[in-house]
């Protein structure tokens, strides 16, 4: 049941996910229309939809944001808009002031190595956020050979997490902590509880989708929603997602429909990295019981000898 | 009391165990059949030996990824007898090189072919069944009386190389040409069977076609609707109505001891299990074909030539390896995810087959998860004739007191997949 809708306001809007955005957008040149907004939000008020407006870097001109104050939303803004956002998206590594991201939800895309590189700006974000999402920009060229190295940055993570608890301070890390409390899947939900609204008024199953190729869409403001197979985005249709317990996994269809051709079919270094990472949230639980952490709604998480659920596809026949 | 003979389906060379891998060695042929899937014909794609050489050599270096106990190597066109020169050499060069690495295939494989039988007779491609006649499968296709073989199977004409099709008086079929080399054929190969196919237009022939293929010595009819979506009103009734008066004359001439014809199959048209009768009808995935540019497919039908709607779904290539991302999908595939909830709880669901490339191409999303239900009702018709067949079939042997001796006799009739 769609329950978000997503704005993207402009070309140019930030990337909260794995997915690109065009740099090379000029700035306002494709700035949804007003019509087209206010269409936007008439159109998730009457489908009992949750908006997040994702924001480009550049400040929006007035009569923007009283269109956009008529309806309750969540902010999606990149770190040079920092006022009045609900999650802000960190562009760079040791831009940020502190002021900024106190107690803020922030998301960081990276690539692994990178990640690797900046350990201390992840430990001095973990230090003044409240919550930590960390996108992974190459899940696309992970490789087998790249799972001991990344195991080991996660459990450094998960060490360097600890500390911090031992603090008092719980903040969140989405890699790590999301799995402690998850006993089903939380997925992104692409085309099944979220659609995308483009600044062209078509929809989008995400904005990866639209990014990548504008004709791509699944129906417009004019000609409402037409979510084609929308079954196939469901959990319940997705016969390696529904046998895992990666919970906290992004499931994310678009990289699905890259790599595997089909959204419903995640592939082998999503799997893979989902797993580590799963693993590695049961490393952390086992070092918060060493030290006597105690987190609300943790559940145990067993453990199991492979990274991909598809080498067990035979079994479940 | 007379001994039962009953004929089954089931003796397709290892089934179940054996690598089905296909070489798209041309995408020409002499024919134009009208109903062929193959949309996208043409004289330019043929296989070079250099892009064959180094397709078998990745197939045989990873041979820790082809672990079935078999192979079929399986050549396909167009129609492959047009390239035997290059096929011979496919061979000879498969059967030294798995000698030569003592690959676990040597002594296990099968080179099969699909053909339309017009160069069937020529002296290069009899010398080629001489030398490997041990290993060895070909299927002639020849659809029955000359009415119904011409109705489709007719010669290409230059003109349409351009896209124009030839009046209906310059038309010429092909049945001709093909049936003078069915003696051979049975005499070389005598439990051969065929492969007939069903359209909209050949509905009416069906009866006839079965029983002539039959007065040819065929023992064996392997016979399909389309899968695509060409069905008129009333196409159902009229396809029940051919295969009662079939299924009257197989069993009043008493066929059935020593003939199949695949519409009838004893346990088809009951409900299935949403759980214990989960599993994929197509074999796709399963397989792989290669074609003239040295890309890999997961079964013919994926192939660019293949698909109306739809571009290529290429699973690698040969000088870079099979991408096993693009495989998942038809590894996990079950039968319940794919289909409809009215599939799923059909009343008569066994035996509804479907194709994973029609699939596809028919989709309204770029997915192997979309069932086409475009045979829906001409498998309701099916089934319906089905019954009628094997209801009449028992009483008449329990009439003449044999049915006790065909349940012993009768072996495990299985549907032939694809």
């Amino acid at each position: 049941m769609l329950q978000y809708l997503i704005i993207i306001l402009d070309d140019a809007s930030v990337s909260y996910c794995h997915y690109d955005a065009p740099s090379d957008s000029p700035k306002g040149e494709s700035l949804i229309s007003l019509e087209t907004l206010q269409a936007g939000i008439v159109f998730a008020m009457k489908e009992n939809l949750n908006i997040q407006f994702v924001y480009p870097s550049y400040a929006l001109p007035a009569e923007y944001a009283e269109v956009i104050e008529s309806i309750d939303h969540t902010k999606i803004k990149p770190d040079a808009q920092t006022k009045e956002a609900d999650v802000v998206v960190l562009t760079a590594w040791q831009t940020q002031k502190a002021e900024d991201v106190e107690g803020a939800t922030c998301i960081i895309r990276t690539s692994c190595q990178e990640l690797s590189e900046h350990q201390e700006q992840v430990k001095a974000l973990l230090n003044k956020v409240a919550r930590l999402n960390i996108v992974l920009t190459d899940v696309e060229s992970f490789k087998d050979a790249d799972a001991d190295n990344y195991k080991s940055l996660l459990e450094t993570l998960a060490d360097m997490l600890t500390e911090i608890f031992k603090t008092g301070r719980m903040v969140q890390l989405n890699l790590l902590t999301d799995r402690l409390q998850l006993t089903q899947m939380n997925n992104c939900g692409a085309g099944d509880t979220t659609v995308t609204l483009a600044p062209n008024g078509k929809f989008y199953l995400c904005p990866a989708f639209y990014h990548d190729d504008p004709s791509q869409h699944v129906g417009s403001l004019e000609d409402g929603l037409d979510i084609k197979n929308r079954q196939l985005l469901r959990l319940d249709h997705a016969p390696i997602c529904r046998h895992c317990d990666a919970f906290q996994c992004k499931r994310c269809i678009w990289m699905n429909s890259r790599l595997t051709l089909d959204a419903n079919t995640p592939s082998h270094q999503q799997c893979m990295v989902a797993h580590l990472e799963r693993n590695a949230s049961r490393y952390l639980l086992a070092k918060m019981a060493e030290q006597g952490i105690r987190m609300s709604d943790t559940h145990d998480i067993p453990e199991i000898n492979y990274l991909d659920p598809f080498t067990n596809y035979k079994q479940w026949k | 009391m007379d001994t039962l003979d009953i004929q089954d389906h089931s003796n397709s060379w290892q089934e179940g165990r054996a690598k089905s891998i296909t070489f798209i060695v041309t995408k020409d042929c002499q024919l134009a059949c009208k109903y062929c899937y193959l949309v996208g014909k043409n004289t330019k794609e043929r296989m070079s030996w250099e892009v064959a050489k180094k397709a078998i050599d990745y197939i045989l270096d990873k041979e820790e990824e082809f672990k079935e106990e078999s192979v079929i190597w399986d050549f396909i066109g167009g129609e492959p007898f047009l390239e035997i020169d290059l096929v011979d050499r496919i061979c000879d060069y498969l059967k030294t090189e798995m000698y030569r690495r003592n690959h676990h295939w040597f002594n296990s494989y099968r080179f099969s072919f699909s053909t339309n039988g017009i160069n069937y007779h020529t002296e290069k491609v009899q010398k080629f069944i001489e030398k490997n006649r041990n290993h060895l499968s070909i299927g002639i296709t020849i659809d029955g009386t000359q009415r119904k073989h011409d109705l489709n199977r007719i010669w290409k004409t230059p003109e349409m190389e351009q896209g124009i099709a030839p009046k209906p008086e310059d038309e010429r079929g092909s049945y001709n040409d093909v049936v003078k080399n069915i003696p051979l054929w049975l005499e070389q190969f005598p439990g051969a069977s065929t492969k007939v196919t069903i359209s909209s237009a050949d509905l009416p022939y069906i009866k006839e076609s079965v029983l002539h293929l039959y007065s040819l010595g065929i023992k064996e009819v392997n016979i399909n609707c389309v899968f695509e979506d060409v069905w008129k009103e009333d196409d159902d009734m009229l396809f029940e109505q051919q295969l009662m008066e079939l299924a009257d004359a197989i069993i009043d001439r008493k066929l059935y001891e020593d003939h199949t014809c695949s519409f009838f199959m004893e346990h088809i048209g009951k409900p299935m299990n949403r759980e214990r009768d989960n599993q994929n009808w197509c074999g796709a995935g399963m397989m792989l074909a290669v074609d003239a540019a040295g890309m890999f497919y997961p079964c013919t039908r994926f192939a660019q030539y293949s698909l109306r709607n739809k571009q290529a779904w290429i699973i690698g290539d040969i000088h870079n390896g099979i991408d096993k991302n693009k495989l998942r999908p038809f590894l996990t595939l079950d039968r319940t995810t794919q289909s409809t909830e009215e599939c799923i709880t059909c009343e008569v669901a066994s035996g509804c087959a479907w194709c994973q490339g029609e699939n596809f191409d028919a989709a309204d999303t770029h997915t192997v998860y979309q069932r086409s239900t475009a045979i829906c009702r001409m498998h309701k018709a099916r089934v319906r004739a089905n019954n009628y067949y094997w209801n009449k079939l028992f009483r008449k042997l329990e009439l003449e007191n044999q049915r006790e001796e065909f349940e012993r006799q009768k072996a495990n009739v299985r549907e032939p997949k694809c």
